[in-house]
């Protein structure tokens, strides 16, 4: 019986395909991250990667440890939606470690909302600043209830 | 060199090559061995991805222009200086219109300067040239079907199941295709990593119970965050969807964004 | 005073009207890197469609260049992940697109589409028509270039009448396998621009279509350019029976490619969407020169009237002349197809996705998004090309049966 002959160009293509081939899905086995696919097409461990970064706003409910009673206040007034970094600044040094001392309010920090502005809503209690006053606005403003005069 | 390849020959090498590459224990042990070099191992954590859903929404009626937003995602994702943004905010100013034209409404002046992070200066027109004014917060539209989470060539940016769209800064090759595909201009390449880069929804603070860094700092809620699996009492997000009807952007691309607008114009886009 | 007005705004100049805050940046994300990638592959595509015209089609008259033009994807294809490596922000993890590639994306195609139509397209269909040449030439050849022949016959050394007649066969297989995959190799990277429903200059559905005729266009056009600079280079004289053929289906490709891209522009016209308004715009302050003088006339127009009028007056256009407006309208149109990507690329990225701003962009000479860069990423292939023709066609190229009415050396 005659053996089968393979005709040679087909056979050495075969072997080179298989290799070609082969070490494509030895590397994919090896490069691929092991969390892949663990939830869907990307590594699953950048879910924790992602979550691992550092805050680096306190948050108002850090201030609520220690201010308590600023907070009740606030919570009475016009100011209630705010959260006390959005005039303080960035806090969480000091939420850490209460020698290091948050920002301290200038004056013109208020205008940066209540300056007018023809874009900002209706009901937005706005001044014209030369109209109003040119002074401090905690001169007649408390901050933290600004219904009330110091 | 003249060869016979008899069927023997020919399953016997066949057979050689097969149990080569089956070579198991040695293939794992260089697995691991290779992917100490190509991938790093992250940090567990006790959060739940499945049992969240997080959603912004906002509110453009309340929304005052202050740009402490943008200001404050700057800060707590350390994105670099210039025209890169997470989230920015835009000034619509609608002039009336000239009189005798027929028109309803004069041609709009869109601005965003420095994407609003400190605050906007006086409008282009004066105030009495204004029929309407006002701004619109921008971030990342969390859509359904997220155009760029499709074509990312190598699944570096995806859907979390908590309803985040997240970037891999470690896996993605800054091919800059999702900054494309996105409709909204939400994404920007990061000249630093040089990889893609967006808003995350602060995944670093919401998976810790805190809020997104321009949630916790905006002075009138005009942007209102929840988990729509775990509605807190008096949740604002709840209150946000019951109170309002609500648009989105884009909305004939069939994105079907998730963040839903109150107060928008048909200017908006 | 007000701390908000005493703040400096950071005025973006770069747009006219408004543009999202992310695409305010000094320079389009996609340059020229960009511009050049649908360009080389679809130089790669056209000439090897060119190419099979001889094998599958059985046109005799375009012999001489066959291997040429085989010769010429190869190079091109060689060079063209280059641009695309030298774009990426992390080109040391250009492995994931291979390891981990995301079926959703077009984009994750490349990877295997041009591992297929480099190895099993490309290499193999001029493995099996080189076959018994390099069979010989390992015989016959001393040295380094000796052991290079005997490497490519990969052992196998049989040239025996039924090896030579299953060499012309797969090599026929192959060409017919290679006609969509040459398609698929373009088509896909149209497919990426015409994906994007987010850009409205791109996506749309003529996109991978019009991507494909112009690259057809293209190929033949560089098939013209290298086939008269070679014979050019070697003091033969051109083949005008192959020659003229080449025009002829160079016409009618410029045909039906300007057919279909008069189309797109048409329909834009006429349907006048959305985004109309700010692409006209944008076109008109933007992309003039390139898109009314490069694309349009000196790649479409001019090459019509020449090439078509070649077609009319036929054989009574004297060979020299006949040779040059040939050569020129080749020219013109490899200018005017580098055009195009440019136009589509680059335009894309000229007005803003709020639909209410437009930006121009000059682009700059050193740097990676250079020209510079780009003009040696466009040399490169033509270096190895000379290389690869040095090895492979040192011999001299085959007629199509022409007889030439006057033996003279040929005159560009």
């Amino acid at each position: 019986m005659r053996p089968f002959k393979l005709p040679p160009q087909i056979l050495r293509l075969i072997l080179l395909t298989l290799g070609i081939v082969g070490s494509y899905l030895v590397a994919r086995a090896m490069l691929t991250p092991p969390s892949f696919h663990e939830y869907g097409w990307y590594r699953g461990e950048a879910l924790e990667e992602l979550s691992a970064r550092t805050p680096v706003f306190a948050g108002k409910k850090a201030c609520e440890e220690c201010h308590s009673d600023i907070l009740q206040k606030l919570g009475q007034f016009e100011h209630k939606t705010l959260s006390c970094e959005a005039c303080h600044g960035v806090s969480r040094e000091h939420a850490d470690n209460n020698d290091i001392l948050p920002v301290k309010l200038t004056g013109s920090h208020c205008l940066r909302c209540h300056e007018a502005n023809p874009s900002r809503p209706k009901w937005f209690k706005q001044i014209v600043v030369r109209e109003h006053y040119t002074g401090k606005c905690s001169e007649c403003h408390v901050p933290h209830a600004p219904n009330q005069t110091p | 060199m003249k060869q016979q390849f008899s069927r023997r020959s020919v399953l016997a090498r066949i057979g050689a090559a097969m149990a080569g590459l089956l070579a198991a224990p040695a293939a794992r042990a260089a697995k691991t061995a290779v992917q100490k070099v190509f991938v790093s191992s992250g940090a567990a954590k006790g959060y739940d991805v499945m049992k969240h859903k997080w959603l912004m929404c906002v509110d453009a009626n309340k929304c005052i222009g202050c740009g402490l937003c943008a200001e404050a995602c700057k800060k707590e994702n350390n994105v670099p200086e210039g025209p890169y943004f997470r989230t920015w905010i835009e000034r619509y100013v609608i002039p009336k219109p000239k009189p005798g034209s027929g028109e309803t409404r004069g041609e709009p002046i869109v601005d965003s300067p420095n994407g609003g992070m400190h605050g906007f200066p006086p409008a282009a027109i004066p105030p009495s040239e204004i029929e309407h004014s006002f701004f619109v917060p921008k971030l990342c539209n969390l859509c359904e079907h997220s155009p760029c989470t499709q074509v990312c060539p190598v699944g570096a940016t995806f859907d979390a199941p908590d309803g985040a769209v997240l970037i891999d800064p470690k896996y993605c090759i800054g091919c800059g295709f999702c900054i494309q595909a996105c409709p909204y201009g939400c994404r920007f390449l990061n000249p630093f990593t040089k990889t893609a880069e967006k808003c995350t929804l602060c995944y670093h603070r919401i998976t810790r119970g805190l809020k997104p860094a321009c949630v916790e700092i905006c002075p009138t809620q005009a942007r209102i965050f929840g988990d729509l699996n775990n509605p807190v009492p008096d949740d604002p997000l709840q209150k946000f969807c019951d109170q309002n009807l609500v648009q989105v952007l884009k909305p004939h691309l069939g994105t079907e964004p998730r963040v839903l607008y109150a107060g928008l114009d048909k200017e908006v886009r | 005073m007000n701390e908000v007005t005493n703040l400096v705004f950071e005025v973006l100049p770069k747009f006219e009207g408004y543009a999202y805050p992310n695409e305010a940046g000094p320079h389009p994300l996609w340059g020229f890197l960009i511009v050049l990638y649908p360009y080389i592959t679809g130089l790669v595509a056209g000439a090897f469609i060119m190419a099979s015209l001889v094998r599958v089609f059985n046109v005799k008259a375009l012999e001489p260049t066959y291997r040429l033009a085989m010769l010429t994807a190869l190079s091109f294809l060689v060079c063209a992940p280059l641009p695309l490596l030298f774009h990426l922000g992390h080109p040391e993890r250009c492995y994931e697109i291979m390891m981990t590639p995301h079926f959703t994306s077009p984009m994750a195609m490349f990877g295997f589409v041009y591992a297929w139509y480099l190895m099993a397209v490309l290499l193999l269909e001029l493995w099996f028509d080189y076959r018994q040449d390099l069979v010989e030439w390992s015989h016959t050849t001393p040295g380094f270039k000796g052991i290079i022949y005997r490497l490519f016959t990969l052992g196998v050394t049989d040239e025996s009448a039924e090896a030579l007649k299953l060499d012309m066969k797969l090599g026929w297989i192959i060409s017919i396998i290679g006609i969509p995959s040459a398609f698929l190799l373009h088509g896909y990277v149209g497919f990426i621009f015409g994906s994007v429903k987010a850009n409205p200059w791109w996506g749309n559905v003529l996109m991978p279509i019009i991507f494909i005729l112009s690259a057809v266009v293209s190929g033949i056009a560089l098939c013209v350019f290298n086939y008269m600079v070679l014979t050019w280079i070697r003091r033969h004289t051109v083949d005008m029976r192959c020659l003229d053929t080449m025009a002829m289906f160079l016409f009618y490709a410029l045909v039906v490619d300007a057919a279909v891209e008069g189309l797109d522009w048409i329909h834009r016209v006429y349907a006048a969407e959305e985004g109309f308004s700010v692409l006209r715009t944008m076109i008109r302050e933007k992309l003039f020169y390139t898109l009314n003088l490069g694309q349009a006339t000196v790649g479409t127009l001019v090459p019509l009237l020449l090439l078509g009028s070649l077609q009319l007056l036929r054989r009574r256009v004297p060979e020299l002349v006949r040779r040059r407006m040939i050569f020129s309208c080749g020219v013109m149109i490899l200018l005017g197809v580098l055009a195009m990507r440019w136009n589509v690329v680059i335009g894309g990225q000229l007005f803003s996705k709020s639909l209410r701003g437009v930006m121009g962009y000059k682009i700059q000479f050193a740097g990676v998004e250079g020209w510079l860069m780009g003009l040696v990423l466009l040399v490169l292939p033509f270096i190895i090309l000379s290389v690869l023709v040095k090895l492979f066609l040192s011999e001299r190229l085959p007629s199509s049966g022409h007889t030439p009415q006057d033996a003279v050396a040929a005159d560009v």
